[in-house]
């Protein structure tokens, strides 16, 4: 089939290279191979080319030129099949693929009216060429019947599989803008080749007029975008996806680059994959198509030049699978016309020359019987399929059927072969030293996920050696109460558990040197639980004495559990086999139980189960049962919902939350994505909503419809901010959806698009949530404050809340405590005794003064600190710590009460009492001053009071340091007593 | 010390600014019963001044015998525990706190810790009166729950105990607190009080003030005494003698606030509302409360709006405002309110030039 298609190509190529025309012209169409060849004979003339060229790839000339080669390959295949007869038992054989041919034609005929009522642009130049060009291809043939034939063909089709003959058509028939109206042009525009150069002029108007009529792929392209920012496909869902036999692809392998013109990549993805494809990530020489509806002149394009892969459009693609539909459908039929057929096409091969691309092009072919010897041995194998779960029935026998981890499979069959001589014969002594070298382990621990073959390697290396394995696993209890395994190997206690027991003889066996030997599977240590209390130091304990050889299994290596086992243990690390080599392995199971599955079918479903072999076959024996025949796509449903179960970081979840293609995603999907992690998720959304460009807006010259939007966006994770206040403070969780939606899913389906940086060098990656570091930074700014408030507050002189400290007070107490450190008129002492006091004035510690500083410091803003030189800092560090043993700090946390580590529950703030009626008495005194006089007053007959306190206070057995600052030492008591006068008093001092 | 603390009038009958609202009070407590006060009206209008000056008419000077207790307390509620800490201010006759530095645990203070204060009558029968004053600040920003917890308890234990509340805006004391309470509004201190009391201030200080320079400052200030005071002496600091045209220093968050303003205003895009936000987070880790902030802001746009526009901003602004206060996290809807401006202001501006 796609020989065919080729061969179509291939010859307008040909013709452009005769001619020397421009290669940019020579675009591929869908030229029925019998038409071709007529309309070659009748004009040769290389004005045809441009012509198709123009009408297939409106859009995407640039690529045309590629696929000039591909025809060529196409006119190669063609003349291989030179001699009809050969040809036609190939195609016999083959069984799959029908000469394309008739089948477009068929559909012409049908879809005439259609499309003409769609697009009577179109219509009118294909109806009138049509007829001309039948006629044409009959006459220039020169036999008549052929016309005839294709009719037949297409009757017979239709019985014969209705389903496939009547979805076809349909569709086409269907397809306003799409598929069918191309079709119908692309042979209009051969008709009109080959009738004359006016007609031809008439195909390419309709040409156009497709195009405006939102078929052609041309019109609705504006610009294309650049490399990396993919847009959506441009006639996206506009064509009807062809179906084909599912085999048809098979063999080729595809890359897709760039934009599509109605599918999008993962669709494209699929639909190749679904009829027997492959897809690869890359351009290399094993790949036979690029497929791509634009050059855009990236580094696959250039690769696959390089190369000389063949490009494909979308278009092309869907023709040929299109085409194996059909043709499958009319081999089975007619097999003696299709032969007929292709006689009669023989004639135009003419003289072409074999391209160098012409292997990778016919590498399709031999692979496609396979299906019919699927089918052949299903009969007899369904006979004997028994009830046995395929895992078991499938089993690895030998060591080298296990799939992948080859290497590690060997290596625990020479450790185990060995054992013996390493710990049992001669060595036991120097067990001491060798735990340190890695060869020399006396257990081994087997770590990778499940269903890779871990207990199976293990069971089958064992076995392979002659030995006897004892398997423990989760299923028995391996506390270390009950398990004590190393009695069981030590000693002949008799324990009830199994492996103790078997542990014990064998352990005797292996003394008495000679028998069975024995291995101890421990099967899924890291599954010990709190039922196995100790199990891990018992299997070292076990593993330090034991004489047979242990080997541990485990899920993950990193457990926690494991740490001190991992010591003891020679480490192999299983790895997930590849997909390959899984569907490898499936495809022979498969085969065994006489499914017919397709290789690509089998590497999804492999990828699917993310390296879990087991699944892969409880899956597929599953489906077995159901059907006889799997195709990929029954793979991805079955399937579908499986695969999220893997963990996803929240960055992922943003990303794809955001990503260009994320309108695709249904409102389920993005509801598990913001909810993989329901607290961070929303807060990476909110550090970097900003940065995303809306894909919505396409014009939006001055910005404002992507402010608008993020002015939605920011309003919505601000209404989240509400809703969570909700749940998490009155327990509201019925208000979990709608808390996601406000703060994941509205802004990122607002703001979806490509990310931008804001900052030069920036990396175009999400930040983390910037807000849980800030609040936290808060949080022990608010400590700090607090701490210097209580301090503040103690000093009496200040009674404000911490708001209004820190709002109005700061910038004036930063400046008494600075200014004079930065002032040029005071000495360094004086200036620091100068701060010094005023931070006693207001019992500001050392600490405090530094919180104050950093609480006032804006970033991009001068440090208050600044112009303070080192030394000036150094010494009023000193002279606060001179000051801080002659000072009574006023707030309780620095005061350590003899006796308690902790601070004590109650922290008083000044240890100093106000005592008693003497207190009491002098704080009358001091109301009467202060009622007598306020200011002038001030200060007068103070000096004694404080002292009175103190002496009381110290009588109490508080001790006070006095150092030789009488302000400092004074204060505390003074203050209690009264504020006011007493800091009249002191401001007094110090004027 | 500070000029502000220092000449911060200790008495009912010194008070240099509200001197009907001191004379008021005084014959209330003297000749009376005191019943619930609540004290509100903006900052630096005298508010805490006045109660400490009428807890002194109350008690004598023994009410200033205060002592700063940083207490723990361990609260049942229901099936957990709370811890709480909080600090208080207390004398033998009163206890001062601040139930809101509990945050969204506040009730918790009001019903157990407050309750538990109200209960108790006071030891001290020397004292004058027979009950015990309560002094709670910032009642205002306790939340609803706490404020209902509030009403029982002032109803339940006012025959030993009087609670005297302290907050900016009355409006956002519920009905049923405020019925309660004998209100008094203390408004803020017109120019001419402010410019009185500078002046005393300075000849305290024996400054020579050049003429209309308190003037300024008073300007400057706002109409906060406190913030008048302050800057009066900041400017004192900065240089003396004065000069006619010294600059008086706002506080540098002003500034900062300032700063983001003239940001929004010159480029409203997404990369500008990013920085924007890093200055947000800047004010908001040194401890600005977020309502401030976007008061503040809201301010500085005005300043430089277009008349047209005033309302609307006016409008979103309150509008976030109040879902800054039934949210959690202030800064998401600080920016939704930049955003919100950014979008409505960028329309503006390209709907008139173009």
């Amino acid at each position: 089939m796609q020989k065919d298609i080729r061969s179509w190509f291939m010859k307008q190529h040909d013709k452009e290279k005769d001619n020397g025309n421009a290669p940019k012209s020579a675009k591929p169409t869908l030229v029925i191979p019998g038409k071709t060849s007529t309309a070659k004979d009748a004009s040769p003339s290389p004005p045809v080319k441009p012509v198709q060229g123009g009408q297939e790839s409106s859009g995407r000339r640039r690529t045309s030129k590629y696929f000039a080669s591909e025809k060529q390959n196409q006119e190669d295949a063609k003349e291989v099949s030179g001699s009809t007869s050969k040809r036609k038992v190939e195609k016999s054989s083959a069984d799959v693929k029908p000469p394309p041919v008739k089948k477009p034609h068929i559909v012409k005929d049908d879809d005439d009216d259609d499309d003409d009522f769609v697009i009577p642009k179109n219509g009118k130049p294909s109806a009138e060429v049509t007829p001309s060009k039948k006629m044409k291809s009959g006459s220039g043939k020169g036999i008549p019947s052929a016309s005839a034939k294709k009719e037949s063909n297409d009757v017979d089709d239709t019985p014969a599989t209705p389903k496939s003959g009547g979805r076809g058509r349909g569709r086409r028939g269907g397809a306003a803008g799409g598929r069918g109206k191309k079709l119908e042009n692309d042979e209009t525009g051969d008709g009109d080749d080959e009738g004359a150069k006016e007609v031809k002029s008439a195909g390419r108007g309709g040409r156009g007029g497709s195009a405006a009529g939102g078929g052609g792929r041309g019109g609705g392209r504006g610009g294309f975008m650049g490399f990396g920012e993919r847009t959506a496909p441009p006639n996206k869902g506009q064509k009807d996806v062809p179906e084909g036999s599912p085999d048809c692809l098979a063999g080729s392998t595809f890359v897709i680059s760039g934009t599509l013109d109605s599918l999008e990549r993962e669709e494209a993805e699929d639909l190749i994959k679904r009829h027997g494809g492959r897809v690869t990530g890359s351009v290399s020489k094993k790949t036979t198509y690029l497929l791509c509806d634009e050059d855009i002149g990236g580094k696959k394009s250039q690769t696959a030049k390089t190369l000389g892969t063949t490009f494909l459009t979308e278009d092309g693609l869907f023709e040929l699978i299109r085409a194996s539909k059909r043709s499958k459908v009319t081999v089975k039929e007619e097999t003696q016309k299709q032969g007929d057929k292709i006689t009669t096409s023989l004639p135009k091969p003419s003289p072409q020359k074999p391209s160098p691309q012409k292997p990778s092009l016919q590498k399709p072919s031999p692979q496609k019987p396979s299906p019919q010897k699927a089918v052949k041995n299903k009969g007899g194998v369904h006979e004997r399929s028994d009830s046995l779960p395929w895992t078991e029935k499938y089993k690895p026998k030998v060591p080298v059927d296990i799939i992948g981890n080859q290497s590690l499979v060997n290596q625990l069959h020479d450790w185990l072969k060995n054992w013996d001589s390493n710990f049992l014969n001669g060595a036991s002594k120097g067990k001491g030293k060798k735990p340190n070298d890695s060869g020399a382990k006396k257990a081994i621990l087997l770590s990778g996920t499940p269903g890779i073959g871990k207990t199976t390697s293990a069971k089958l290396v064992s076995q392979m050696l002659g030995f006897q394995t004892i398997e423990v696993n989760a299923s028995d209890s391996r506390g270390k109460a009950d398990s004590k395994i190393e009695k069981g190997i030590g000693s002949s206690t008799a324990n009830s558990i199994k492996e103790l027991v078997s542990n014990q003889s064998l352990n005797a066996d292996v003394n008495s040197s000679k028998h069975p030997k024995a291995v101890l599977i421990m099967d899924e240590v890291d599954g010990m639980s709190a039922g196995d209390r100790g199990g891990v130091a018992d299997l070292i304990l076990s593993i330090k004495m034991s004489k047979i050889p242990i080997i541990c299994i485990c899920n993950d290596r990193y457990s926690q559990k494991l740490k001190s086992l991992v010591n003891y243990c020679l480490l192999l690390s299983f790895r997930k086999p590849t997909k390959q080599q899984m569907a490898k392995r499936l495809a022979q199971i498969a085969k065994t139980e006489g499914l017919q599955v397709n290789e690509v079918a089998l590497e999804e479903l492999a990828s699917r189960v993310n390296g879990d072999m087991r699944m892969a076959l409880n899956q597929l024996q599953y489906m077995s049962l159901s059907m006889r025949e799997i195709k990929y796509d029954d793979i991805r449903q079955r399937l579908l919902s499986s695969s999220k179960d893997e963990d996803m970081s929240p960055f992922t979840a943003v990303d794809k939350l955001f990503d260009y293609n994320s309108r695709n995603l249904r409102m389920d999907e993005r509801f598990d994505l913001s909810t993989s992690d329901p607290d961070l998720v929303p807060l990476i959304i909110q550090e970097n909503y900003l940065n995303y460009r809306p894909s919505s807006i396409k014009n939006d010259e001055n910005g404002v419809q992507r402010m608008n939007l993020v002015a939605r966006a920011a309003d919505s994770i601000a209404n989240a901010d509400i809703t969570n206040v909700q749940i998490r403070r009155y327990q509201k969780w019925q208000l979990f959806p709608s808390s996601t939606l406000q703060s994941s899913i509205i802004p990122a389906a607002l703001l979806h698009g490509s990310r931008g940086t804001f900052e030069q060098g920036e990396r175009n990656f999400n930040r983390f949530g910037g807000w849980l570091g800030k609040n936290s930074t808060m949080g022990k700014n608010y400590r700090l404050l607090d701490d210097a408030h209580v301090h503040l507050l103690s000093s009496l002189q200040f009674n404000l809340g911490r708001t209004t400290l820190c709002l109005e007070y700061l910038s004036l107490l930063l400046k008494h405590m600075t200014d004079p450190l930065k002032l040029q008129t005071l000495s360094k002492e004086e200036a620091v005794e100068k701060v010094v006091e005023f931070m006693d004035e207001y019992s500001i510690s050392q600490e405090d003064f530094e919180s104050l500083m950093a609480i006032s410091k804006f970033q991009g803003r001068p440090n208050p600190l600044d112009g303070v030189a080192p030394a000036v800092k150094a010494a009023l560090t000193r002279a606060y710590n001179k000051g801080s043993k002659s000072r009574v700090i006023r707030t309780a946390d620095l005061i350590n009460l003899p006796g308690i580590k902790k601070a004590p529950k109650k922290r008083v703030a000044a240890m100093l009492e106000p005592i008693d009626d003497g207190v009491v008495g002098d704080a009358d005194v001091a109301q009467n001053d202060e009622n007598n006089s306020d200011a002038e007053d001030l200060g007068d007959g103070d000096e004694e009071k404080p002292k009175v306190d103190i002496e009381s206070l110290s009588s109490k057995g508080i001790q006070i340091q006095m150092g030789s600052k009488a302000t400092g030492k004074k204060r505390p008591p003074a203050g209690r007593g009264r504020g006011g006068s007493d800091g009249a008093g002191s401001s007094k001092r110090k004027r | 010390m500070l000029w502000v603390d220092k000449y911060r009038p200790k008495a009912l009958d010194k008070v240099l600014v509200h001197q009907d609202v001191a004379q008021n009070l005084k014959k209330l407590v003297t000749e009376q019963d005191c019943p619930h006060l609540l004290f509100y009206g903006p900052p630096g209008s005298g508010k805490k001044t006045l109660i400490m000056a009428l807890l002194r008419q109350m008690f004598g000077a023994s009410a200033e015998k205060v002592k700063v207790e940083n207490k723990n307390w361990k609260v049942d509620a229901g099936s957990r525990t709370i811890d709480l800490e909080l600090t208080t201010l207390s004398s033998t006759h009163h206890v001062e706190l601040n139930p809101s530095d509990a945050g969204f645990q506040d009730r918790y203070i009001v019903q157990e810790i407050i309750k538990e204060m109200a209960k108790n009558r006071p030891i001290d029968t020397k004292g004058k009166k027979g009950f015990k004053v309560l002094v709670l600040n910032e009642v205002d920003k306790l939340s609803r729950e706490a404020q209902h917890s509030l009403r029982r308890t002032m109803e339940k234990y006012s025959a030993s105990c009087r609670l005297i509340l302290c907050c900016d805006s009355s409006s956002k004391v519920t009905e049923a607190v405020r019925s309660r309470c004998l209100n008094i509004r203390i408004s803020a201190p017109k120019e001419g009080e402010i410019v009185k009391v500078l002046e005393f201030i300075g000849k305290k200080e024996g400054l020579q003030l050049p003429p209309g320079f308190a003037a300024r400052i008073a300007e400057k200030s706002g109409r906060s005494l406190r913030r008048a005071i302050l800057s009066f002496e900041t400017c004192r600091v900065q240089q003396y003698p004065f000069t006619n045209n010294q600059v008086i220093p706002p506080m540098d968050w002003e500034e900062y606030v300032s700063e983001i303003a003239s940001d929004i205003m010159k480029e409203q895009s997404p990369k500008r509302l990013f920085q924007v936000r890093g200055k947000l987070y800047e004010l908001l880790v040194n401890c600005i409360p977020p309502e401030i902030i976007l008061k503040r802001l809201l301010y500085e746009l005005l300043k430089k709006l277009d008349s047209e526009l005033k309302h609307e901003v006016c409008h979103w602004a309150a509008y976030y405002e109040h879902r800054m206060r039934l949210g959690q996290k202030a800064i998401f809807h600080i920016e939704a309110f930049v955003a919100k401006f950014m979008s409505i202001y960028k329309g503006f501006l390209i709907a008139t030039f173009g």
